[in-house]
């Protein structure tokens, strides 16, 4: 194949190709089919032992009807009932799971690759799946290489091959062949493998499944990580109370089987404790919260890459920002201007828009006549409907904000540039620190050069004999560089770049129109220049930041800046944006004010510090605010430790591949900042590395992400301890059955329509209350202490609220059984007589006698009953809730699915008890109204208990309503 | 090596400190349940003035039990084969004595006829107590008091007021306590009553919520499944004009006992009924009244096969009481077996 390296493949060869091999991607592993995936929601876990539920219940009934004419169809409903139910929640929880991985799926291609390619002599940009075989590709530090490539120059450039061989190590890359085997050698870089230093341009010769790591099967798709901390907790929480429901299960088999009951109902019996027990909706009710909040935060700008850190950051109590395009605007841009012996603050904010002082003093126009012409930046070409400040620039971050402000200031840079046309240009050089270009001018009645220079101030001062003010040119006298050297300084603290601006009209005697500037032997004055002024560079911090940062601190999130700039940009940056707080002081602050040397000032009298990063060893903080400056990777990983030593729980932002250590090792929320907004994308490395995606660069963004991460938190505590509640009425009928022998309060049916029907809806629209006002004002959570499900909460849900429910339920029982005629004592011990069928004239308290079927129909009309309480005393347990400090009143019922949700429930309710035919297959019976009502007195002592205590709790902290009912 | 017993007066404060932690975490929970037992209790209170002590808030077609009531067969098995419906002894044995005993604690005891089936003595006495239940065949009603109420009935002497009908174990032929029932002769006796099923005074509602027997007292409407044994023994009583104005002798609730399958028909030969064949109509309703005595029909099984096992159906008649197997609706079953 013959190609061109500066040329680079045809669009049209490339076009061709890429429709004979297909996209540059990985065939994607076999995923699991759908229909396994569905058959695993189906049969999977507790799915199984209700399947073996059904396959018991239908056996018994074909086993009854060969052998008798008229079978008893009480357990062919109950198998049926129990398949459907099986394969409804099945189905529910098989399509929750495909909606939230197609959302997850969805975020992943919101962040695509790139890859610089050479095309038709020029380079540009496309998606990594366009690239084609024989390509000319450019690859830098922090790409991911996008194809296998053969290098064909480079400078420095190493390779992390540990996705593909497992070397630690970076690898070194060069031209040339050195091995036949091509892992070994060392012109061929792989894909999927991580640039990680210097640059080099490559030619494709491999793409997608042909690539050496298509070529390894399995591993593509082994990328799959350990289980977060909230996925454990949950887990470890489910594992535990399935055991507990198993035990209780498998107890009061043997017992109902020892009581001489049938096996079959022995097994309902089972399987009632174990449903009754075991949370079935909490693993959906879960996923659905969390996906909710992806898509949430998705919508502000947060991709989630990974579902659990969602609410781990909401966790964090320290942010590791670094400076740069986090907490600044990431370019620089002028601030300040000193002419005509004044300070003058530019714009400096985002949306920097509209003219400057064209107030025509002749200073300024000097000023920025000098920064107009002696200025090689330029916008890249085709931007002109881009605001300016957005627009792409070619040269030097300083060059190009005096290059943006002339813009705005003047409007056409570049036809003003035209006008006044370069003749000649000495480039800036480290040594001189200078640099000069000589114009025509554009006053066409004005032959004369104009010579103008920039550069560090001190150098230029050097150069000049006179300087610029109001119109006038004074002599640099002695005063004069006095209050230059004040602004200087002054400047200098602010931690902004200055450069020194100056002039001078060459005598057109000496230099006439086309003299020949000569570059080697300067033959042109390089002194007794005229001073014009200086500017000031700074990248100044984002709008959002300072609030955000306050926001964090009254969250008790700490917020540590880590930079690699010079301490006095780093503390001029952190005061502007409020991680060293106003009226704090540094030590160096503190000698500064008492103007005594720094030894003598006690560190811990400052609360702020200032942290370079080679004292990092013999660090010990007594600060709440601290800033690293001048701080390597490897430093940046140390206090990610540090930081973590001392029991934090660290966020990492980061967006270059530097920050890739920092970010793996911070436990939880892994952040990482992607530049849309600069046109520049974070590097793929650090995409990788992180869990979640910003996808506005913005340090508010990521108190959001906090915040949404306690606001899952707090809502799956209040989620599970919803779900929790309603097992004591369930199980408490269980008991009282077997241990004090009354007919059975609640069925098992009863128990599997509340936990997989009428509690299903309320639970999942917790997920969408909304956050408690305080939520922000609270310290966060201590990983170890305050789990997700801690025993305040459990106390919560089983102690106090559920035991109210169940006491309702058992109200509501007794009260059926009374009005019918079996006062509550004559109930006690009656359940062998009542479940025999061989009693047909079993009497009551008012000396009726009952058949066996017409107090079967009392028993579950009672059941029924009891089911209904359950819902009813859950309206209350929903609202109460819904706020864990807060008063209702203050939180309102604006949930709107969580109101669709009590309606739900009441609405599936009454379909279960009135819709004909349900005594038959849920043993469902119609209810007269009154019997709704027993339940609702305990619902509103419920309403007032837990407004009582919450009342408490708000006005008490620290009390032992706080410490020991606070879940 | 760690000791058990805490030393150094740190781990003893916090010990302590964490011994208060629980005793006050304990505490409340003591308060809580507590006050709840309280609420849950002054619900129930609050629940029971609404109830009437003496007639059920629902009753009949409002209630569960419905209005097509069952019927109940002594002597039954022992409390610890409480499924079982089987009488089965030996004639040769002492073994009926079992059977015989039940009879005599069914007919004298001063609980109601059914609850001592299902209750300890004791429990007994708490129910009655409560419920004045107090209904022993052998003595005339007697109320807790010790006042009486009792009267004989017949068809043209209904029960007057406060008063109850008596059941007269006289009239019970050949199954009376002091022939032990005839169980030792291989002809048991076995009593059949109709479920009480409360309905309201009659004078303070009106008579369509009584359950009232709605009586085959013509031949003209003998439904088909009717044992045609019964349906001639209706005519016969028709044809001896044992109905006549003002008061029918045909106001019964008529009682029929069947084999239920061709070979328990022929195994159970002839039977007899005492007093008379179903439930006289003048005990009807039950209005809880203390004292009242469910009307008895004792069926005698005069030959009835030795060494099988019989199924036995007995069902009552009435227009209003209608007949389902499998729900046991107006009729009972049960087997008997004499070895």
């Amino acid at each position: 194949m013959s190609f061109n390296l500066f040329q680079g493949l045809t669009h049209a060869k490339a076009k061709e190709i890429l429709l004979r091999d297909g996209l540059n991607t990985l065939t994607p592993p076999k995923v699991k089919p759908e229909w396994v995936k569905f058959c695993k929601n189906l049969f999977g876990g507790f799915s199984l032992l209700l399947w073996a539920g059904t396959f018991l219940s239908l056996m018994s009934y074909v086993m009854l009807a060969a052998t008798s004419d008229k079978p008893d169809e009480e357990n062919l409903y109950l198998g049926l009932v129990l398949a459907a139910v099986v394969i409804i929640t099945g189905m529910f929880s098989y399509f929750q799971e495909r909606k939230s991985s197609k959302i997850m799926e969805s975020f992943k291609s919101m962040v695509p690759q790139f890859a610089t390619v050479v095309r038709e002599g020029e380079k540009i940009t496309l998606r990594a799946e366009e690239l084609v075989r024989g390509d000319v590709v450019e690859i830098k530090s922090g790409d991911r290489v996008p194809a296998d490539v053969r290098i064909v120059e480079c400078q420095g450039l190493k390779v992390d091959n540990s996705s593909l061989t497992g070397e630690s190590e970076p690898q070194s890359r060069s031209p040339e062949c050195t091995n036949e085997n091509p892992l070994e050698t060392k012109n061929l870089a792989f894909f999927s493998t991580n640039c990680v230093e210097g640059l080099g341009k490559a030619i494709v010769i491999s793409c997608g499944d042909n690539t050496v790591m298509g070529r390894i099967a399995g591993l593509a798709s082994g990328l799959e990580t350990g289980d977060s901390p909230i996925a454990k907790e949950i887990h470890q929480f489910i594992r535990l109370i399935t055991a507990l429901a198993c035990c209780l299960g498998i107890t009061f088999f043997v017992v109902a089987f020892i009581l001489g009951y049938h096996w079959l109902d022995a097994v309902v019996f089972l399987i009632g404790v174990i449903v009754g027990n075991v949370p079935e909706g909490l693993l959906a009710t879960v996923t659905v919260c969390l996906t909710l909040t992806a898509k949430r935060m998705a919508s502000k700008n947060c991709l989630v890459k990974n579902l659990e850190a969602v609410e781990t950051l909401g966790s964090t109590s320290v942010i590791c920002s670094d400076k740069t395009g986090t907490l600044t605007q990431n370019r620089m841009t002028v601030s300040h201007m000193w002419y005509d012996n004044q300070l003058i603050e530019a714009d400096t904010t985002e949306e920097q828009t509209g003219e400057h002082n064209l107030n025509a003093s002749l200073g300024y126009k000097a000023l920025i006549r000098c920064g107009t012409l002696c200025n090689r930046a330029e916008f890249k070409p085709g931007q002109e409907n881009i605001p300016v400040l957005r627009r792409a620039v070619i040269g030097d971050a300083s060059e190009a904000a005096v290059l943006k402000y002339m813009e705005i200031a003047l409007g056409d840079v570049m036809s003003i540039r035209k006008k006044n046309k370069k003749v000649y240009e000495l480039p800036f050089n480290s040594t001189n620190k200078y640099q000069v270009s000589l114009h025509e001018t554009e006053d066409l009645g004005d032959p004369r050069h104009l010579l103008v220079m920039k550069g560090a101030p001190e150098r230029i001062l050097e150069k000049c004999s006179t300087i610029y003010i109001n119109g006038q040119e004074q002599p640099l006298d002695a005063d004069m560089k006095e209050s230059f050297n004040d602004a200087y300084l002054e400047l200098g603290g602010l931690g902004e770049r200055v450069l020194g601006f100056c002039d001078l009209m060459l005598p057109q005697d000496k230099f006439p129109k086309g003299f020949k500037f000569d570059a080697e032997e300067p033959n042109f004055p390089l002194t007794n220049l005229r001073f014009v002024g200086l500017m000031s560079m700074i990248d100044p911090p984002r709008a959002a930041v300072p609030d955000a940062v306050s926001k964090c601190r009254s969250a008790g999130i700490q917020v540590i800046m880590v930079t690699g700039d010079h301490p006095i940009t780093a503390k001029a940056i952190a005061k502007s944006v409020g991680i060293i707080s106003e009226g704090n002081e540094t030590v160096e602050d503190i000698a500064e004010r008492l103007n005594v040397p720094i030894s003598q000032v006690n560190p811990r009298d400052a609360r702020a510090v200032v942290i370079h990063g080679s004292e990092l060893k013999d660090l010990t903080i007594h600060h709440t605010e601290i800033v690293f400056a001048r701080t390597s990777p490897q430093q940046k990983l140390m206090i990610v430790e540090g930081c973590q030593r001392i029991g934090h729980i660290v966020a990492v932002t980061g967006d270059g591949v530097n920050d890739s250590p920092a970010l793996k090792k911070a436990d939880i929320g892994k952040l990482f900042y992607q530049r849309v907004a600069m046109g520049i994308s974070g590097s793929d490395v650090s995409k990788q590395a992180a869990d979640m995606i910003l996808l506005d660069d913005n340090f508010a963004s990521i108190v959001t992400g906090v915040e949404e991460g306690r606001l899952i938190f707090d809502n799956l505590k209040k989620s599970i301890a919803y779900t929790l509640t309603s097992n004591i009425p369930e199980i408490s009928p269980f008991l009282a059955f077997i241990l004090i022998g009354v007919p059975l309060p609640l069925g098992s049916i009863a128990i599997l329509c509340i936990d997989l029907g009428t509690d299903m809806v309320p639970a999942i629209a917790l997920a969408y209350e909304d956050a408690e006002t305080d939520i922000m004002k609270q310290p966060p959570r201590k990983p170890g202490t305050d789990g997700l499900v801690n025993s305040r909460l459990i106390g919560m849900a089983y102690g106090q609220i559920g035991i109210i429910q169940s006491v309702a339920g058992f109200f509501t029982y007794f009260v059926i059984m009374a009005e019918h005629g079996f006062m509550p004592m004559r109930l006690v011990g009656l359940r062998k007589y009542w479940d025999s069928e061989s009693i047909n004239d079993l009497i009551d308290s008012y000396g009726q006698e009952w058949t066996y079927h017409n107090r079967k129909d009392l028993e579950h009309t009672c059941s029924t009953a009891f089911f209904v309480t359950i819902v009813v005393v859950q309206w209350a347990g929903l609202i109460i809730f819904k706020t864990r400090r807060n008063s209702i009143l203050d939180q309102g019922m604006r949930n709107w699915p969580l109101n669709f949700g009590l309606l739900f429930e009441t609405a599936l309710a009454a379909f279960l008890s009135y819709c004909p035919g349900m005594e038959k297959g849920f043993r469902m019976y119609p209810l007269k109204f009154v019997w709704w009502l027993p339940g609702i007195p305990f619902s509103l002592a419920i309403f007032f208990y837990d407004e009582g205590r919450r009342y408490y709790i708000r006005h008490h902290p620290g009390g032992w309503w706080d410490r020991e009912t606070y879940y | 090596m760690t000791s058990l017993v805490p030393t150094d007066s740190s781990q003893l404060t916090a010990l302590k400190s964490y011994q208060t932690k629980l005793s006050k975490i304990l505490l409340f929970y003591v308060l809580f349940y507590a006050a709840l037992a309280g609420f849950f209790a002054a619900m129930l209170t609050v629940f029971y003035q609404t109830l009437d002590m003496n007639i059920p808030k629902w009753q009949l077609d409002g209630s569960l039990i419905g209005s097509n009531p069952g019927l109940g067969f002594r002597p039954m098995p022992p409390v610890e084969n409480v499924e079982s419906t089987l009488i089965w002894y030996r004639a040769s044995d002492e073994n009926y004595k079992y059977w015989t005993n039940e009879l005599d604690t069914f007919l004298e005891s001063e609980c109601s006829p059914a609850s001592y089936v299902l209750l300890t003595d004791k429990s007994c006495l708490l129910l009655t107590t409560i419920f004045a239940v107090v209904s022993a065949y052998r003595k005339p009603g007697i109320l807790e008091g010790g006042g009486e109420n009792s009267m004989a009935c017949d068809y043209d002497q209904r029960p007057t007021g406060d008063k109850v009908c008596t059941v007269d174990l006289g009239t019970f032929g050949p199954c009376i306590p002091s022939t032990q029932y005839s169980y030792p002769q291989s002809h048991p006796c076995v009593f059949l009553k109709l479920n009480k099923v409360v309905t309201l005074h009659p004078a303070t509602q009106s008579g369509i919520f009584n359950w009232n027997p709605h009586y085959y007292n013509d031949t003209e409407h003998l439904p088909e499944l009717m044992p045609t044994d019964l349906k001639e023994f209706i005519k016969l009583k028709r044809d001896t004009n044992e109905c006549f104005v003002p008061v029918c002798q045909m106001n019964t609730v008529w009682v029929s006992c069947q084999g239920e399958n061709p070979a328990d028909v022929e195994n159970m030969g002839p039977v007899q009924y005492y007093p008379k064949r179903g439930f006289p109509g003048f005990y009807f309703p039950f209005q809880n009244k203390p004292g009242y005595q469910s009307p008895l029909v004792a069926v005698f099984f005069e030959k009835p096969a030795i060494g099988v096992l019989i199924n036995i159906e007995c069902k009552a008649w009435a227009h209003n009481i209608h007949h389902d197997r499998a729900e046991r609706r107006g009729s009972v079953h049960f087997e008997l077996m004499i070895d």
